[in-house]
């Protein structure tokens, strides 16, 4: 499942994150891999996009990308 | 000369360090072949502090990272000072983690200690020294303390060279990360761990899914509300009669002695000018400084993320939200605000939309038409306007998003950071580096536009003349009108008042009252009809916007897209005035019958 099935103030491990390699690295580099715990703490008023918590601080990512941060299950 | 490459994750004080450290010894350029600005300062005459783009990697492809790299390569750098959020070491480090492989001696200044204290963080500075093998002191940036410890340091020079950078070569984040952990484990300890912060309070507010958009309305119509009414239009007011009622006819006296087109050039031309344009200042400088609190506080990045969604369907980001709005007011900051963009292509079609975004100068001329032809529904049709120059951007937006500007959407990864109370300092500085740009550069084309138009509407051939029917400037008008001609106003005085606009568009209307000399209410419907009245308020809407933003835009963008621009807003103002014009009958038709069946039910 990906970080999108949470509920807000929900969390979960990371198991893996695949898609843009662009964006990858980029969450890759802020700490977001494999064993970190993330939260989604809200939606957007409009639904998209999300944000994600993890290592202590608030990310905004949209759910296209986001879908592609799996979780263990 | 001793470098210093001061490096540091976006959002955690590196500017404030950075001023504090330079004060007002500091440089802007541009590093070559990239949209990042350069900045440079001096803590002494020995002490050169380079201040690199913030950055959470060395190594994701963004231009920021590869200016920094390249830097650090090549730079003839002595030191790094890397400035970290001490309430937030764990992602921090990473950076730090990567600026070791340089083999640069490293001091690691941890910033916003005071935050740890109040989240119950303590940590073990000399551990930290020893586990990362970096110099460490402690600072609170905002609150001007260690800013000294950092100096003292600086100045005593002999920084120990770092030689143990088989340490550091992670293969991966994930390594890299685990270090991190490990060695955080054991220098810092948590004792509070649920203290529930401000920021997590307010954004319950600020971000709910209903309360949300009344929230950032009311702060835009604040932000509206200081600029035109209470502050900025108020003492704009008193510049402008300062500047007509004092000293222009100070300067005309002084000038009465020379020959007459002196004294005009100086005064209807340079003097009104340039004038015209710094009695804009303080309207602008009204909007910098409420979006600079704006972005300070935080709260724009909660704007960006709220409009997002809707932003990605017109081709950009939520980020582009803000110059947008800001359009509302001026064009020109909302085009200097456009540089926070981060990718190349998002600036540009940003700077290329927002003109259409209806600036306050062009009111006074829809104002008065709309009183002259459309009395009863005034409000209704400078709305539509408004809403009009919306739904054009929006229209273009997608146009461009699928042509021109085709390209993988960049992913939207945005830190929404803790909210933070601005500091007056910082503000001012801010303001004042973006007012002196605007000033500065602007103003040399503006100089030169004036001299131009004031000889175009005092010549003609013949010498100087008496009235501006005469000039050169309306035989322009009279060459030019033809092609008003299909949108309803094919007469020299609207080519003429247009043309003016270009200078500013509060032009318009002094202009044809100039020519018009007279009641403008009487005058106007014998030249226009109300569709060719609305139709023009079209063209004004749409066309090319004064020569502030013309010479903002040359600033940030060049001639090539200054001139795209310029070009594109006339054809697309052209093409829906004659829209208006020739289609406009039957639309109005249909409103006429529909608000008269509205008048029915009331």
């Amino acid at each position: 499942m990906s970080i999108c099935s949470l509920n807000p103030g929900e969390k979960g491990i990371i198991s893996s994150i695949k898609g843009d390699t662009k964006l990858v690295k980029r969450l890759f580099a802020l700490g977001c891999i494999e064993g970190t715990e993330v939260e989604l703490r809200r939606t957007a008023p409009l639904g998209d996009p999300i944000i994600i918590n993890f290592r202590g601080f608030d990310l905004a990512i949209r759910k296209k990308d986001a879908k592609n941060i799996l979780l263990k299950k | 000369m001793i470098n210093v490459a001061l490096l540091g994750n976006p959002n955690v004080g590196k500017t404030t360090l950075y001023n504090a450290l330079t004060g007002s010894n500091q440089y802007v350029g541009n590093w070559p072949g990239v949209t990042v600005d350069k900045k440079e300062g001096f803590l002494s005459g020995e002490i050169k502090i380079v201040d690199l783009p913030g950055i959470y990697a060395m190594d994701t492809f963004s231009n920021e990272e590869k200016v920094s790299k390249s830097f650090l390569e090549d730079g003839d750098v002595d030191l790094i000072l890397n400035i970290v959020d001490a309430s937030n070491l764990n992602r921090n480090l990473y950076l730090t983690t990567q600026l070791k492989q340089f083999n640069k001696p490293i001091i690691l200044a941890l910033n916003m200690i005071d935050i740890c204290e109040s989240k119950g963080i303590v940590i073990d500075y000399e551990k930290l020294s020893k586990e990362l093998d970096v110099e460490v002191i402690p600072i609170i940036a905002g609150k001007n303390i260690g800013i000294d410890e950092i100096e003292k340091r600086l100045k005593q020079g002999n920084f120990i060279k770092t030689l143990n950078k088989t340490k550091f070569n992670f293969s991966s984040e994930k390594e890299a990360y685990k270090f991190i952990e490990s060695a955080l484990d054991s220098c810092v300890t948590i004792e509070d761990k649920n203290a529930k912060t401000t920021t997590e309070i307010l954004d319950k507010y600020v971000l709910h899914p209903i309360l949300a958009y009344p929230i950032f309305l009311l702060l835009m119509a604040l932000m509206f509300q200081l600029t035109f009414s209470w502050v900025g239009q108020p003492l704009s007011d008193v510049l402008d009669s300062a500047l007509n009622d004092n000293f222009i006819p100070y300067v005309r006296m002084l000038l009465s002695s020379t020959s007459p087109w002196f004294g005009s050039l100086i005064v209807d031309g340079i003097i009104s000018g340039v004038g015209g344009i710094l009695v804009l200042l303080p309207i602008i400088l009204v909007l910098f400084i409420c979006i600079t609190i704006l972005e300070d506080s935080g709260y724009m990045a909660r704007v960006a993320f709220m409009m997002d969604k809707l932003m990605r369907k017109m081709g950009l980001s939520g980020k582009a939200f803000i110059p947008m709005i800001i359009g509302f007011g001026c064009t020109v900051p909302a085009i200097m605000t456009a540089r926070t963009l981060e990718s190349e292509k998002d600036r540009k079609l940003t700077a290329l939309l927002v003109p259409f975004m209806s600036c306050n100068a062009r009111l006074p001329v829809y104002t008065v038409f709309a009183s002259v032809f459309f009395a009863s529904h005034r409000g209704l049709v400078v709305s539509s306007l408004y809403l009009l120059g919306v739904i054009v951007a929006f229209l273009l937006g997608i146009l461009f998003k699928n042509t021109y500007f085709k390209k993988d959407e960049e992913p939207f990864i945005i830190e929404i950071p803790e909210y933070k109370m601005p500091k007056i300092s910082s503000i001012y500085k801010q303001t004042k580096d973006k007012a002196m740009g605007f000033l500065q550069k602007a103003s040399t084309i503006i100089f030169a536009m004036s001299v131009v138009v004031w000889f175009l509407s005092n010549f003609n051939l013949h010498g100087m003349v008496e009235v501006v029917d005469e000039s050169i400037l309306a035989s322009i008008g009279s060459v030019i009108a033809p092609v008003f001609a299909p949108l309803g106003f094919g007469n020299w005085q609207s080519a003429v008042s247009l043309l003016s606009g270009l200078l500013a568009k509060e032009s318009v209307l002094a202009s044809m009252q100039v020519i018009f000399a007279g009641d403008l209410s009487e005058i106007l419907p014998t030249h226009f009809t109300s569709i060719s009245a609305y139709a023009f308020l079209v063209f004004i809407l749409l066309y090319t916007p004064c020569i502030s933003t013309i010479g903002t835009m040359y600033k940030e963008y060049g001639t090539k897209m200054t001139v795209f621009s310029i070009v594109f807003q006339l054809i697309v103002a052209w093409i829906a005035a004659f829209f208006v014009y020739n289609l406009g009958g039957s639309i109005f038709n249909v409103i006429h019958l529909f608000l008269k069946m509205n008048n029915m039910f009331v």
